[in-house]
């Protein structure tokens, strides 16, 4: 049933409530799965497509708790952030929307096509374009404003300096709308793009309950509910904790025990959800 | 007179018997070869003929039938040049038939009589010796090569009259006798202490050599990966005798020889350039040479920029990787070359190296990072057990050296050989009665039997199936690679430590 593809017009009672606000509403939506959720309370994150590991981890984080606590959130199906947030939504067992620069019978990028499969059973695929509209050049920038437009807020998590995700931000900021950037590290080329929109203006996201505070929602104990640890387990979280990424050999000389058994406790860490790994570097996952 | 003279012809790197039958008949001189013999020997009637004049003996005026026996097989080579001129000398009258049979010869002839180094001599020496023949007369520049065989009288010559000389009298030639060598001591150059800041990868190392895991290490550009991969050699244990002879007879038949190296003692590193052809990788040709894979077997074959390599390229390897030797087949003529060596392969971890690193930015779009990594899915990826990534060391780390703690410390090679040493004479010890020697090659049924695993590892394998999309190849590997751990470790069975360290090389 959610596979068959509708539409909404503007001025239709489904048509989503924000929407009907902004500067250049599309005249019709296509859409596959429940169109009520883009009337609901939504929080866009966007970023780069090609996210570095702390980038994948906010990413990951901020929508698993915004997901955790019943808070949906939209993104552009892109790789990189726009993938983690849908998947950390996911993850969180709440609903996401995706909206698409293209027609929604066409998966941009097409290797996403299970996530946006998941995405029309459980949540919701949108576009303005019509079935069979193939994405172009200027159909990114065009459906941004519908991204930031159906959402309450929108959080950048890392950009460079021409990231499509800073024009979802102008756009935000345009609507209204309030723009969260997450900060990082002033040396790294994906984060100078959000620490210019802090310096501009927007809202620095310091820890990811700042935006639940913001929001009014309540937290929910049980997502911060720590697991049974060791104590060489809980020595090696402090010393990743301190640096927010380390490596393997760091860890071996901070703590002088071996890489083979650092690998091993490092591995029953990942499976408790405690650390992330991404391209050699080991990251605090909660 | 009819004359039946000894030698021998390859067949990769096999060699067989062939008697060279000469006969003189009367009528327009000439001189015919029979026996299924390539363009090279029928050339060797020019050089025969200046070689016999140059000296000092005149070629007989007759018309000259050269047989090889037997007619079936192909033959290859300019070692025929010496048996023949021999034949002809002694069809001639001028050599004794009694003396000349008992020997073997083997040789390439200069116009002016000099002998020429050969390509395939250890091979073929070898081969006579199965035969029983025990007297060989070859090129001196082949003696250092021959002579590890055991068992053998070696009568090395210069030049085409010394043998002559040799077939009159039985004596001017030297006699050497074949013995087996006390090999010279493995002097690499490069040592693990070299590298500073990257203990997991040595780590790896010391599995990937212990187990002959096929690794790939992932990396930007400048971390140090090559450098990871070249210092294998040093970790890995002293070949054994029939490791040498066997590696020496491939050198020898690929012609790659000298006098500066007549043997090969130290296990070879093979590190082809990306744009190889696939017949030079894995063998080939009219008549089949050893390719990349031959040529590292019982050493390290290095494929640098592995995902620079063409799809059909890697894939001719997924059969020699797994099985240790290679088959040719060529004008009905089948030849197996032996491929068992340890795999490393490097690679960026995308096109333009700097995917990942804060500090450069990675200017490849989606597209080029799929062609680029769907490299590796795939059957190939069956045969690289260990995946890991290589990163940068920063300047801090290198030098501040007093922030470590006392027991941070740099593994050396020689603390690393002696892990691989141990856990190599383990498993020599667990699959005595199986044809495999190493963890990497288990099968399905073989890791049941060797990688038991108790209650409480199940559990932790059964967590970990779940929450990092385990497939079944991945938990084939993971169980093949902890059996390694364990063997380095030198404990009998495989705890969770052990599975969980394997967990962390998955990639």
């Amino acid at each position: 049933m959610n596979n068959t593809i509708q539409s909404v017009k503007f001025g239709d009672q489904d048509y989503p409530e924000r929407l009907k606000h902004i500067k250049d509403p599309p005249k019709e939506l296509f859409y596959r799965g429940d169109i009520s959720l883009a009337s609901e309370l939504s929080i866009a994150i966007v970023g780069t497509r090609k996210a570095t590991g702390y980038g994948i981890w906010a990413a990951t984080n901020i929508a698993e708790k915004l997901a955790a606590h019943g808070v949906i959130v939209t993104s552009g199906m892109a790789f990189g952030i726009d993938t983690c947030g849908h998947r950390g939504a996911l993850k969180g067992g709440g609903k996401t929307i995706a909206v698409l620069g293209s027609g929604i019978d066409i998966c941009t990028p097409a290797s996403n096509k299970n996530l946006m499969n998941t995405i029309a059973r459980d949540g919701l695929v949108i576009s303005e374009y019509p079935p069979g509209t193939p994405a172009a050049k200027y159909t990114f920038p065009r459906r941004n404003r519908i991204i930031s437009g159906i959402s309450a807020a929108t959080v950048v998590v890392e950009a460079g300096l021409s990231s499509g995700a800073l024009i979802t931000a102008e756009l935000a900021a345009e609507q209204g709308k309030d723009v969260y950037a997450v900060p990082g590290n002033i040396d790294s080329i994906y984060s100078i793009g959000t620490n210019k929109l802090i310096k501009e203006g927007a809202l620095p996201l310091v820890t990811c309950d700042d935006l639940l505070d913001d929001l009014g929602i309540k937290r929910n104990p049980a997502v911060y509910l720590p697991e049974g640890l060791g104590k060489t387990e809980k020595e090696m979280l402090q010393h990743i904790g301190m640096q927010s990424e380390v490596t393997v050999d760091y860890l071996y000389r901070m703590t002088g025990k071996p890489p083979s058994e650092i690998n091993g406790i490092i591995t029953i860490l990942e499976i408790k959800g405690m650390v992330y790994t991404h391209m050699g570097k080991i990251f605090i996952a909660k | 007179m009819l004359s039946k003279i000894m030698t021998g012809s390859l067949s990769g790197l096999e060699a067989g018997l062939v008697d060279v039958e000469t006969d003189f008949y009367n009528g327009l001189p000439a001189l015919n070869m029979v026996g299924l013999v390539s363009v090279t020997v029928k050339e060797a009637a020019e050089r025969i003929r200046g070689a016999i004049i140059n000296s000092g003996y005149s070629f007989p005026y007759k018309r000259i039938t050269i047989n090889f026996s037997p007619a079936s097989t192909r033959k290859d080579g300019s070692h025929f040049d010496l048996p023949i001129a021999v034949g002809i000398l002694t069809s001639s009258g001028e050599l004794k038939k009694q003396i000349t049979e008992k020997y073997a010869f083997i040789g390439e002839l200069s116009l002016d009589g000099k002998i020429n180094r050969i390509k395939g001599a250890l091979p073929l020496v070898i081969g006579f010796v199965e035969n029983g023949i025990k007297k060989i007369i070859l090129p001196a520049a082949n003696l250092n090569e021959a002579a590890i065989v055991k068992g053998v009288d070696l009568f090395p010559a210069e030049h085409f009259s010394q043998v002559i000389e040799h077939m009159k009298t039985e004596e001017g030639i030297t006699k050497h006798h074949g013995r087996r060598h006390n090999l010279p001591a493995n002097d690499y150059k490069e040592d693990y202490a070299d590298i500073y800041g990257q203990e997991h990868i040595k780590r790896v190392m010391v599995i990937c050599a212990a187990g002959a895991h096929g690794v790939l290490i992932v990396g930007s550009p400048g971390v140090g990966k090559s450098m990871m991969a070249k210092r294998i050699r040093t970790i890995m244990p002293e070949m054994t005798y029939e490791e040498m002879l066997e590696t020496t007879k491939i050198y020898s038949v690929a012609g790659k020889l000298s006098d500066k190296k007549p043997l090969i003692h130290e296990r070879p590193f093979r590190a082809p350039y990306h744009t190889i052809s696939p017949s030079a990788l894995v063998g080939g040709g009219v008549r089949p040479v050893p390719g990349e894979i031959t040529l590292a077997h019982s050493g390290v074959l290095f494929l640098d920029e592995f995902f620079e390599f063409k799809r059909q390229t890697l894939d001719l390897l997924r059969q020699p990787i797994e099985e240790g030797h290679i088959l040719i087949s060529r004008n009905g003529e089948n030849v197996v070359f032996p491929s068992r060596s340890v795999l490393v392969a490097a690679s960026n971890p995308c096109p333009c190296g700097y995917r990942g690193d804060p500090r450069n930015e990675c200017k490849c779009s989606e597209r080029q990072m799929q062609s680029y990594t769907s490299k590796l899915s795939g059957p190939l990826l069956d045969r690289i057990d260990l995946q890991v990534t290589m990163g940068f060391v920063g300047y801090e780390d290198l030098i501040n050296e007093h922030r470590h703690k006392p027991d941070y410390r740099c593994a050396s090679s020689e603390d690393m050989k002696r892990d691989v040493e141990r856990a190599v004479k383990t498993q020599k010890k667990r699959y005595i009665k199986e044809e495999i020697l190493y963890n990497s090659q288990l099968s399905p049924a073989r890791i049941k039997k060797y990688c038991a695993i108790d209650r409480e590892s199940e559990n932790f394998i059964k967590q970990a199936y779940e929450k990092m999309a385990l497939s079944a190849r991945g938990y084939h590997k993971m169980l093949k690679v902890a059996r390694t751990i364990a063997d380095v470790d030198g404990e009998d069975h495989i705890n969770i430590a052990h599975l969980a360290e394997a967990l962390s090389y998955r990639g």
